[in-house]
């Protein structure tokens, strides 16, 4: 300001400085600012790009989840155990209404479709957000009455044509209830595995669930330029058990009778093994539970519940229910008793400390280190040889066996026959058994106990996988019940080959046990196990449980027997926890149910009838045909065929015969002929047979022109009829076959 | 870039030849006329110019950015015309409306590139004058919340259109009649002060704050190449930041904080307000970063599909970024810069003082709002409204700016004959 420059200096002064400020200013402008603003966007565009981007990308698309569809599970004759259906869930889109009238209409329809209450789904159309799920797992008929209401409501308002979406879901069914449910076990609400297979091969069978995203725009709705990704979900593997169906209804059938003819406290458990393989034919845990409503209890439980106070109540409900889903098979640990002998004879014999010969006295009781251990049998078996001592089932003898046996082998062998470990089968759940000590030490009463099977507490399919070994030759199986894995297209997968652990005795050895076992089960009839047409060997076991109720002692009966024993296929454990009936023993309580699974079992399984010439005559034949025939030439046939004739009436032509062509008929039964129509009407009444021995119930048979049909166990000793198919009263036919029973009384209390 | 330079340089070739023939024309001329002096004195005198040559090359960028802004527009605009129902789900309502603007525009800025500039010499301070009783009248007609627009039918003018081109107007005038009196705190500062702070009290009311900032800048910017002193644009600067301060402590701020709240924090809001508030910035951010180098394509935006509020208007941008990629927005950005360089070095040989205050301050003008409105959509200044030239929707900001493109050209035709 100090100097005033002159004017005409100033002009050509200002147009320069305007220059030179021009300049600046193009450099201020274009390359400070223009710089600045491109490097903020290189830098936001290229450093932070994928950020921004992941960002935006998370907003502006819908990601939803198609769910997989679950796996089925077959029996091994493709029957459908556990099957997924498709089912719907409703979804509701409430951020697209307007008002509370409309609100109140769907919520009034929703609610009376779904049968659910109006003001839970009126509260749920307040939200404001495009996913809200009103109804899980609908069936096709509320979905179709969902689908028609949708329509209604886009009908009456246009904006709301999306308001309501149907998902699709599916539901596990089980169509046979409650078979194999420990085996099978059940799903959750999230399709997820909870208990057997269905929790054990979880990853086979979910399937991976597939995704479709769509792009929405800033209000959250589908934009109307089509953009749409799917990722197609992949359905889960399908799964085949060994186990049969048929095998596993036959052993459920019995072992619920069972049950109820005992008065079983504490459910009972039936394994049916493929002992060459492993392979479990049929797993039962009786009762089961119904695998499509898992969380019903049993109305005693129930009722049970209901008596305690009401804040104990939620957890005697969980504790009930854990209990219900137990698999006993594989979770419960007991004392095997005398079943366990089978192992103790096995080791004794493989080693060479016994033979056939060898001799053992009992005394009725035995003294270990001061200790008292008796025998069932109170007067004591006297001396016995080695196949006497496993018939007797004699205490004092298998301590003795035990002891020449020593601590070390019997350690040895334990773990060889596959004890001290878990099976490793392919069911969740499996409890570890209890020996005296890890490391397998144990005094001489510990030896002296567990050579009969006492003081170790093993799992039932320990014990079943130990009588495949002592039957098979000697190898101890992984059990297993899943057999092959398929894909969603029937590609096999995986299919599982046996696998031999180990070799725990020899072949020989095996061999002599199956011979024992079978002659211990002919011998013990009934009690052992015996079926007529088939070679079944066996052995009962009675154990105390360390726990009692109302004072009295808790036993487990158990039988564990197999097949044929000239060539062993199949093995059966059936174990009964506490029955309070009026027996406990293993011969009385399990031995029948045993017989009867196996009677039915092994002719399923086609396993030839060898009957010996004794079995023979009880054998029962099939009626021929002689309707038609003269009179003459009829009751030479029939006789021909190795029956018995009686002719009723006077015509000369055979019009009627009973029983009729190709029904059962004993092998020398009696044939009556009618050859006229009046002779027909004449009858019979059928008398009781109930308690008579075979020879008696046949010779009253005769002395009414009944046939008789033998079944149960007819060569042991004292064998008396226990029913008889028609009751005593009827009125029959001459020449009608009655079906009998026979069972008996044997002295085996163990 | 290629086509650009290879026009540009068409256009040099094609000057060439013209001012060769001009040159022999002047010389003609020159013989037969008594003075220079006298030969100034009848072209100001005259309301149009013929015969002298237009800037082809700044036609030509203009033209290219309003091309390419009418159709980033469109590709920006049209999920939200379709979605709303104010637009009658009308796809190509904005660009309709922008269209027909953009053509008038066009044809007024042609037109004007005819009119003699100098006529607005003298007009000056009426312009001034007529822009305060436009920002008067704003305030004064009722109208809901922000008062910056005349509603006239349809459509809307905003009263500070007018403000920054009265101040660029108005300081072309004072400093050419004062370029030697400039070092003078009387003739520079006082009247920026003045000037400005009236306009300033006035945009406070509507409130328009970035309205403030850029007649603040363009008057800092009209007195600094009027040869004002840098000791006062020093002094100015820490006037103004404390005047800030105080504004802000006592309060006066209120809108404008409601806009600063969550500058800079767009990505790391806290709270659900905060949320709500730096929506439009965060998904301008979504938009530029989703573009990357290479862009989603023309037409491929995801973030217009009403995430990114109005993205027809300030925050065109952002989606132009997300189209077309760094690549692209570098291309369409030099473009600007181009437009601006050229304008402000063809204003620079215009033959009087006005005319090339005038021309650089409505170059200068372009290259601004460019940087602010960048510097908005990328959270780097609070979000206040800056448009985009060219590109925002907005019909009467397009014809305002086009024309005032049209009186760059015009100076053109001057600064070709000075060129002589």
């Amino acid at each position: 300001m100090a100097n005033k420059p002159g004017k005409k200096k100033s002009d050509k002064g200002a147009l320069q400085l305007l220059r030179s400020r021009t300049t600046y200013l193009i450099i201020i402008i274009l390359v400070i600012g223009f710089g600045a603003i491109i490097s903020r966007l290189a830098y936001l565009q290229l450093i932070q790009g994928s950020y921004l981007q992941e960002k935006a990308v998370e907003q502006q698309l819908r990601d939803t989840t198609i769910s997989a569809k679950r796996g089925t599970i077959y029996d091994a004759k493709g029957k459908v155990l556990a099957q997924s259906a498709s089912v719907w869930k409703v979804v509701l889109a409430p951020a697209y209404f307007e008002n509370n009238t409309q609100r109140k209409y769907v919520a009034k329809g929703l609610s009376e479709i779904l049968e659910l209450k109006y003001k839970d789904v009126y509260k749920k159309t307040k939200q404001k957000s495009y996913y809200v799920i009103i109804k899980s797992k609908i069936e096709t008929d509320a979905r179709n009455k969902v689908l028609k209401f949708m329509d209604k409501v886009s009908d009456k308002y246009r904006k709301l044509s999306n308001v309501i979406d149907l998902v699709d879901d599916y539901k596990r069914y089980y169509p046979y209830g409650d078979l194999a449910s420990s085996v099978i076990g059940f799903t959750g609400s999230d399709d997820q595995g909870l208990e057997g297979v269905e929790y054990k091969y979880d990853e086979y069978l979910t399937g991976t669930p597939g995704r479709r995203i769509t792009a929405k725009n800033g209000n959250q709705t589908d934009m109307p330029f089509q953009y749409e990704q799917n990722e197609d979900p992949e359905d889960g593997n399908s799964i085949t058990l060994t186990v049969d169906e048929t095998i596993q209804s036959i052993a459920e059938k019995y072992m619920k009778q069972g049950i109820i003819d005992n008065n079983v406290i504490n459910r009972g458990v039936c394994i049916i093994m493929d002992v060459n393989t492993g392979a479990i034919l049929a797993m039962v845990t009786a009762d089961g539970y119904d695998l499509n409503n898992p969380y019903d209890l049993p109305q005693g439980d129930l009722d049970a519940i209901r008596q305690l106070p009401e804040d104990k109540r939620a957890v005697a409900e969980s504790s009930a229910l854990s209990a219900m889903w137990r698999n006993k098979a594989i979770a419960d640990t007991y004392y095997p008793g005398s079943v366990f002998k089978m192992c103790t004879a096995s080791m004794a014999l493989n080693e060479g400390l016994v033979n056939e010969n060898s001799t053992f006295s009992c005394g009725g009781v035995y003294t270990v280190g001061g200790e008292h251990i008796g025998c069932h049998l109170r007067s004591g078996h006297g001396t016995q040889n080695f196949y006497q001592c496993i018939y007797n089932s004699c205490n004092p003898a298998f301590i003795q066996i035990g002891f020449k046996i020593g601590a070390e082998k019997y350690w040895n062998y334990y773990k060889a026959f596959g004890f001290s470990k878990r099976t490793d089968i392919d069911l969740p759940g499996e409890s570890e058994d209890i020996f005296f000590s890890e490391d397998g030490s144990m005094s001489e009463v510990d030896l002296a106990v567990s050579s009969f099977g006492q003081g170790i507490s093993i799992t039932p399919i320990q014990m079943i996988t130990a009588c495949s070994a002592v039957v098979n030759g000697g190898k101890v199986m992984q059990p297993y019940v899943v057999q092959s894995i398929a894909d969603a297209e029937g590609n096999v997968i995986k299919n599982v080959e046996p696998t031999v652990k180990r070799q725990v005795i020899s072949q020989e050895t095996s061999k002599k046990m199956c011979e024992f076992l079978e002659r211990n089960s002919v011998q013990g009839g009934a009690y052992n196990g015996y079926i007529a047409g088939y070679h079944v060997g066996g052995k009962t076991g009675t154990s105390e449980k360390l726990k009692s109720t109302n004072g009295s002692k808790d036993y487990i009966a158990s039988f564990c027997g197999f097949a044929p024993a000239n060539d062993p296929k199949v093995a059966c454990l059936v174990f009964f926890d506490t029955p309070k009936g009026n027996s406990y023993y293993g011969a009385q309580v399990s031995s029948p149910v045993f017989i009867n699974i196996m009677s039915e079992v092994l002719p399923y399984l086609e396993i030839q009838t060898e009957y010996t010439d004794d079995e023979i005559q009880y054998i029962d034949t099939v009626a021929g045909s002689y309707i038609g025939l003269s009179t003459e030439k009829a009751e030479k046939q029939a006789k021909s065929d190795g029956f018995t004739v009686t002719i009723k009436g006077e015509g000369d032509k055979v019009i009627s015969q009973i029983p009729s062509p190709a029904t059962k008929i004993p092998t020398d039964g009696n044939v009556v002929l009618y050859t006229d129509e009046e002779s027909e009407s004449q009858t019979v009444t059928v008398p009781n047979l109930v308690g008579y021995n075979i020879s008696e119930v046949n010779s009253v048979a005769t002395a009414y022109g009944l046939n008789v049909s033998i079944t149960g166990s007819i060569l042991s000793s004292g064998a008396v009829a226990v029913s008889q198919s028609i009751d005593p009263g009827s009125l029959v036919s001459q020449g009608t076959v009655v079906t009998v029973k026979f069972g008996s009384t044997g002295t085996v209390t163990d | 870039m290629l086509p650009f330079a290879q026009v540009m340089q068409k256009a040099d070739t094609n000057k060439y030849y013209d001012e060769k023939l001009r040159q022999s024309q002047a010389a003609l001329k020159r013989r037969s006329s008594s003075s220079s002096r006298g030969r100034r004195t009848l072209e100001k005198s005259k309301l149009f110019m013929r015969g002298m040559g237009l800037d082809l090359p700044f036609l030509l960028l203009v033209l290219v950015l309003v091309i390419i802004g009418l159709i980033m527009m469109f590709s920006a605009s049209y999920p939200i015309a379709y979605y709303s129902s104010k637009t009658e789900n009308d796809s190509y309502f904005y660009l309709k409306r922008q269209l027909i603007f953009a053509v008038c525009g066009v044809a007024a800025m042609l037109g004007i590139s005819f009119f003699n500039y100098n006529k607005l010499h003298k007009l000056a301070p009426i312009f001034l004058g007529v822009s305060y009783l436009a920002l008067l009248l704003v305030l004064i007609i009722p109208s809901e919340g922000v008062k910056r627009w005349f509603e006239i039918g349809p459509f809307s003018f905003q009263a500070s259109e007018l403000t920054k081109f009265a101040i660029i107007l108005f300081f072309a005038h004072w400093g050419s009649i004062y370029y030697d009196k400039m070092q003078y705190a009387k003739y520079s500062v006082l009247p920026g002060v003045v000037i400005f702070g009236s306009t300033a009290v006035l945009l406070i009311l509507e409130p328009h704050y970035s309205g403030i900032v850029i007649i603040g800048l363009l008057t800092i910017l009209m007195l600094y190449l009027s040869g004002m002193r840098l000791f006062y644009l020093a002094v100015g600067g820490v006037v103004l930041g404390f005047a800030v301060i105080v504004a802000w402590a006592t309060g006066l701020l209120t809108y404008a904080m409601t806009r600063m709240d969550g500058w800079g924090q767009a990505l790391e809001y806290t709270t659900p307000e905060m949320w709500q508030t730096t929506w439009q910035t965060r998904n301008s951010l979504y938009a530029i970063g989703s573009g990357g180098l290479f862009g989603l394509g023309l037409g491929q935006s995801r973030q217009k599909y009403l995430y990114l509020p109005e993205p027809q208007n300030d925050f065109i941008f952002a989606i132009v970024c997300e189209e077309l990629g760094l690549i692209g927005a570098i291309i369409i950005l030099l473009i600007f810069a181009l437009l601006v360089w050229r304008g402000i070095t063809l204003s620079l040989r215009a033959k009087d003082r006005f005319g090339k205050l005038l021309g650089i301050g409505l170059s200068s003008q372009i290259g601004i709002q460019v940087i602010l409105n960048i510097l908005v959509i990328t959270d780097w200044l609070p979000n206040t409204g800056i448009s985009l030239p060219f590109f925002s929707y907005g019909g009467s900001s397009l014809v305002m700016l086009l024309a005032q493109m049209g009186l760059v050209l015009s100076i053109s035709r001057t600064a070709n004959i000075e060129k002589q």
